[in-house]
């Protein structure tokens, strides 16, 4: 009885969920289209993953924070870094510190920008950075009109495809570091704790003299600096870069962090359970494309998977009460 | 015959019990007046009358016959209206909807007769003609009102229901003298006409300018009825009081001396803000300071104003002799000043996150911390809420986890870690347990011997006579007796409270 119960409560935890999802659709795709589940194809997609995971990490710590929290610029942001990394390095590995340096700060700027005007000028965040996202695609087509589209250096594409360690390139390294430090963040720092005070009770969070407004614009920035990296990161997987190729991030890296169990109205989770999330999501965009489902046909999937996430969550949360 | 009886009727919420033993009898033509202290029971009696609330046992009679009154259609359809303490208009929409919101009137089944609504409206706007003040109509939105207005609004809709029964839950807290004694007029007019009336109210000057009789309830019970004309304001409060009148000094420990050689830890000078004004008082080391009064009469604005929780006030604070004005609670807590809130719901509880989170963050910004290292913090938090006696099973489980009274302990064993110079307690024991109360209050006597000032605002009266020092009496927004020593007693508070501001 008691270990029913338990097995019970461990099989409901979005983790375990999500890995159990991520096996069944690796099964599921391999008997599909036999070679889906290679250790080939499966280090192609984790490479993909860690993109999307990068994004997802920055909307994660946006989401924890509460108050309808959310970074819909995300998207806008990866195309601008990955245009203006394109163009400091332009295909030459000395470019590479000056790009990531400006594509961090853009980031952080952006970022900044989100976070004054949800905490100083009470914008909803829904409405801010849907703003932002805006007036990026406005600036990234005056850009593409003036310069040429750039080129990622050597050295940042094998980072992306090449093996470095242990047959796994940097990027899924640098993901792993990233999952590391974003743990280490919320569970070891005050910041951290006090990330999951404000999403969880502003209130209170303020009467305990949490800086809550302080704390809020420090999770856009790192939204922005996060989605600025992910642009780099996609530079070197495509080769050069051109405009939107963002876009295609924002609806998936929020359903990665659902999927991962931090709900929408924030306060709880964490970044493990989103790493798996992004996984998942990867594996079921690839099995969409081998069963031929077109771009049109995976975003009405992955607003659907969102929808049926929140269904699901909101009846748990019911049911609780 | 009265027009309406209960007998017996009884309430709890779990083990509390709110309401044990309440009778009432209302006769037509008359103004009933029902009085007791705060948390006594008149609220839980007259929600029962108007249906919000179910009883557990007893009877109510209407026009001798036995009823049950299923909720507030019910109410109205049995002919019981009730003006509800906490507004309950549409903000949105105008003041002539709002007076037919319950009852709105129909053409053809679906549409509202504009016109019936229109002219409902003036009737009972014209009853308080002359004394609704600037901008007051019947086609003003609700929301562009003032707080007085819109308590004109609630008593409209309450008389517009033109029912038999009319209860009055304080319907004068907002009102001025001139609007008082129209409401007044309208009363008069409605007991001559036959109609029975409940008023609620806190002002003694009223309770006998139109009360009829008056019905007393103390401790969840009713204590007695009686006609003004054979009663006096003191008679009214020592039916409140009850036999344990001369209580002065408590049963329990004798309060914290009062260390006056070591000077005044809070000093508050001439400060008026939002909901009091001029307050002055000075708390020293060691001194349990209480605030009493009614509810909601300032007690708690001033301590969030103190610790920076509302806009700044107008006024003095020293705190340590130094001047202090704190804009967050932020820099109050950096100045070693610390605050409990009894609605530890909205501002203590960090809900769903571990015990831990919960005792830690004012150490973290006290001791300017960047790691959260668990072993450390582990070290520090486990002292803290021992000191309250805190009941858990470990430290990682989330503080939902726990029963109310042990939440709070939590909340409060976060100000335990690095000691704070002052301790505010705003109504702290609201909604716990009385062993968690002792709990608390032993400790907050430990903190007193060890030298920190404290205020405390308590709604339970024996809390306060048995633990403060002295006894500030606010009324109005203004303090309005103090009381020390032998003073300390329930009656001198209850009729402090309850004189006319």
């Amino acid at each position: 009885m008691m270990n029913a119960t338990l097995l019970m409560e461990f099989a409901r935890k979005p983790l375990v969920i999500a890995l159990l999802l991520i096996v069944a659709l690796l099964v599921l795709g391999e008997a599909l289209s036999p070679g889906f589940a290679s250790a080939q194809q499966i280090l192609r997609l984790l490479i993909v993953a860690a993109l999307l995971g990068i994004v997802a990490a920055g909307q994660n710590l946006v989401i924890l924070g509460g108050r309808e929290g959310i970074d819909l610029s995300v998207g806008g942001v990866v195309s601008l870094s990955a245009i203006i990394a394109g163009n400091l390095m332009n295909g030459m590995d000395s470019g590479i510190p000056l790009a990531v340096l400006g594509c961090v700060a853009a980031g952080a700027l952006f970022g900044l920008f989100n976070g004054l005007g949800v905490t100083l000028l009470r914008i909803p965040p829904l409405v801010m950075t849907l703003g932002m996202l805006g007036v990026l695609q406005g600036l990234l087509v005056v850009i593409r009109q003036g310069i040429p589209s750039g080129r990622a250096a050597p050295a940042l594409s094998n980072f992306v495809s090449q093996p470095f360690l242990f047959g796994l390139p940097g990027i899924i390294w640098l993901w792993i570091v990233i999952g590391v430090v974003m743990a280490w963040l919320l569970g070891r720092t005050v910041f951290g704790h006090r990330i999951y005070a404000i999403g969880s009770n502003e209130q209170a969070a303020f009467m305990a003299g949490v800086p809550v407004k302080l704390v809020r614009i420090a999770l856009f920035v790192l939204s922005g600096v996060f989605a600025a990296i992910a642009g780099i990161c996609l530079l070197g997987y495509s080769g050069s870069s051109f405009a939107n190729v963002g876009e295609q991030y924002m609806l998936p890296s929020i359903i990665a962090v659902v999927f991962g169990g931090t709900p929408l109205s924030g306060g709880k989770g964490g970044y493990t359970g989103t790493m798996a999330g992004a996984v998942l999501l990867v594996i079921l965009q690839s099995i969409l494309t081998t069963v031929n489902i077109d771009e049109s046909g995976r975003q009405m999937v992955f607003g659907a998977t969102l929808l049926v996430l929140m269904l699901f969550y909101g009846r748990g949360r019911a049911m609780r009460a | 015959m009265p027009k309406l009886k209960l007998s017996g009727v009884s309430k709890a919420y779990g083990a509390t019990v709110a309401l044990k033993r309440g009778d009432l009898e209302i006769d037509g033509g008359e103004v009933h007046v029902l009085i007791g202290s705060n948390g006594s029971g008149k609220s839980t009696l007259c929600k029962i009358v108007a249906g919000s609330v179910r009883p557990d046992a007893g009877e109510i009679l209407l026009d001798d016959q036995p009823v049950t009154v299923s909720g507030p259609q019910a109410a109205r359809a049995l002919g019981i209206g009730i003006f509800y303490q906490e507004l309950s208009l549409a903000a949105h929409r105008t003041v002539a909807e709002n007076i037919s919101l319950p009852d709105l009137p129909m053409k053809a089944g679906i549409f509202v007769d504009r016109e019936a609504l229109a002219s409902r409206a003036a009737r009972y706007i014209a009853l308080f003609d002359g004394v609704t003040g600037d901008g007051f109509s019947a086609d003003a939105t609700v929301e562009t009102l003032r707080a007085d207005q819109r308590q004109l609004v609630e008593i409209m809709k309450a008389l517009a229901a033109e029912t038999p029964v009319l209860i009055f839950d304080e319907p004068t807290s907002a009102l001025d003298r001139a609007q008082v004694d129209r409401f007044f007029d309208i009363l008069r007019d409605l007991k001559a006409k036959g109609r029975s009336i409940v008023f609620i109210s806190h002002r003694m000057d009223e309770i006998f300018a139109i009360g009829d009789r008056v019905t007393v309830i103390r401790d969840g019970e009713t204590v007695g009825t009686r006609r003004i004309a054979d009663i006096d304001p003191a008679g009214v409060v020592r039916l409140m009081v009850g036999e344990q009148d001369e209580l002065a000094p408590p049963a329990s420990a004798p309060p914290a001396a009062n260390h006056t050689g070591a000077g005044s830890v809070l000093g508050v000078k001439d400060l008026s803000g939002r909901g009091f004004a001029n307050m002055n008082f000075e708390v020293a080391r060691g001194e349990i300071l209480g605030f009493g009064g009614l509810h909601g009469q300032g007690q708690s604005s001033v301590l969030r104003a103190i610790f920076g929780a509302t806009p700044p006030a107008q006024g003095a604070i020293t705190l340590n002799g130094k001047p202090f004005a704190a804009s967050s609670p932020r820099e109050a807590i950096r100045n070693g000043c610390a605050y409990v809130s009894g609605d530890r719901t909205r501002d203590g509880v960090v809900h769903g996150r571990p015990i831990l989170e919960n005792v830690t963050p004012i150490h973290y910004l006290r001791d300017r911390l960047f790691l959260a290292r668990p072993s450390a913090l582990r070290d520090k938090a486990l002292p803290a809420l021992q000191a309250l006696h805190t009941k858990f099973a470990t430290l990682s489980h989330p503080i939902n986890s726990l029963s109310g009274g042990n939440q709070q302990k939590v909340v409060i064993a976060r100000w335990l870690i690095d000691r704070p110079d002052v301790l505010l307690l705003d109504d702290p024991t609201k909604g716990i347990d009385l062993s968690a109360k002792a709990d608390l209050f032993a400790l907050v006597r430990k903190l007193a011997e060890e030298g920190v000032g404290i205020v405390l605002y308590s709604s339970e009266d024996a809390e306060l006579l048995n633990n403060a020092d002295r006894i500030l009496v606010f009324n109005g927004g203004q303090v309005t007796r103090e009381l020390t020593g032998t003073e300390r007693t329930r009656y001198n508070l209850y009729q402090a409270a309850y004189e006319a501001a």
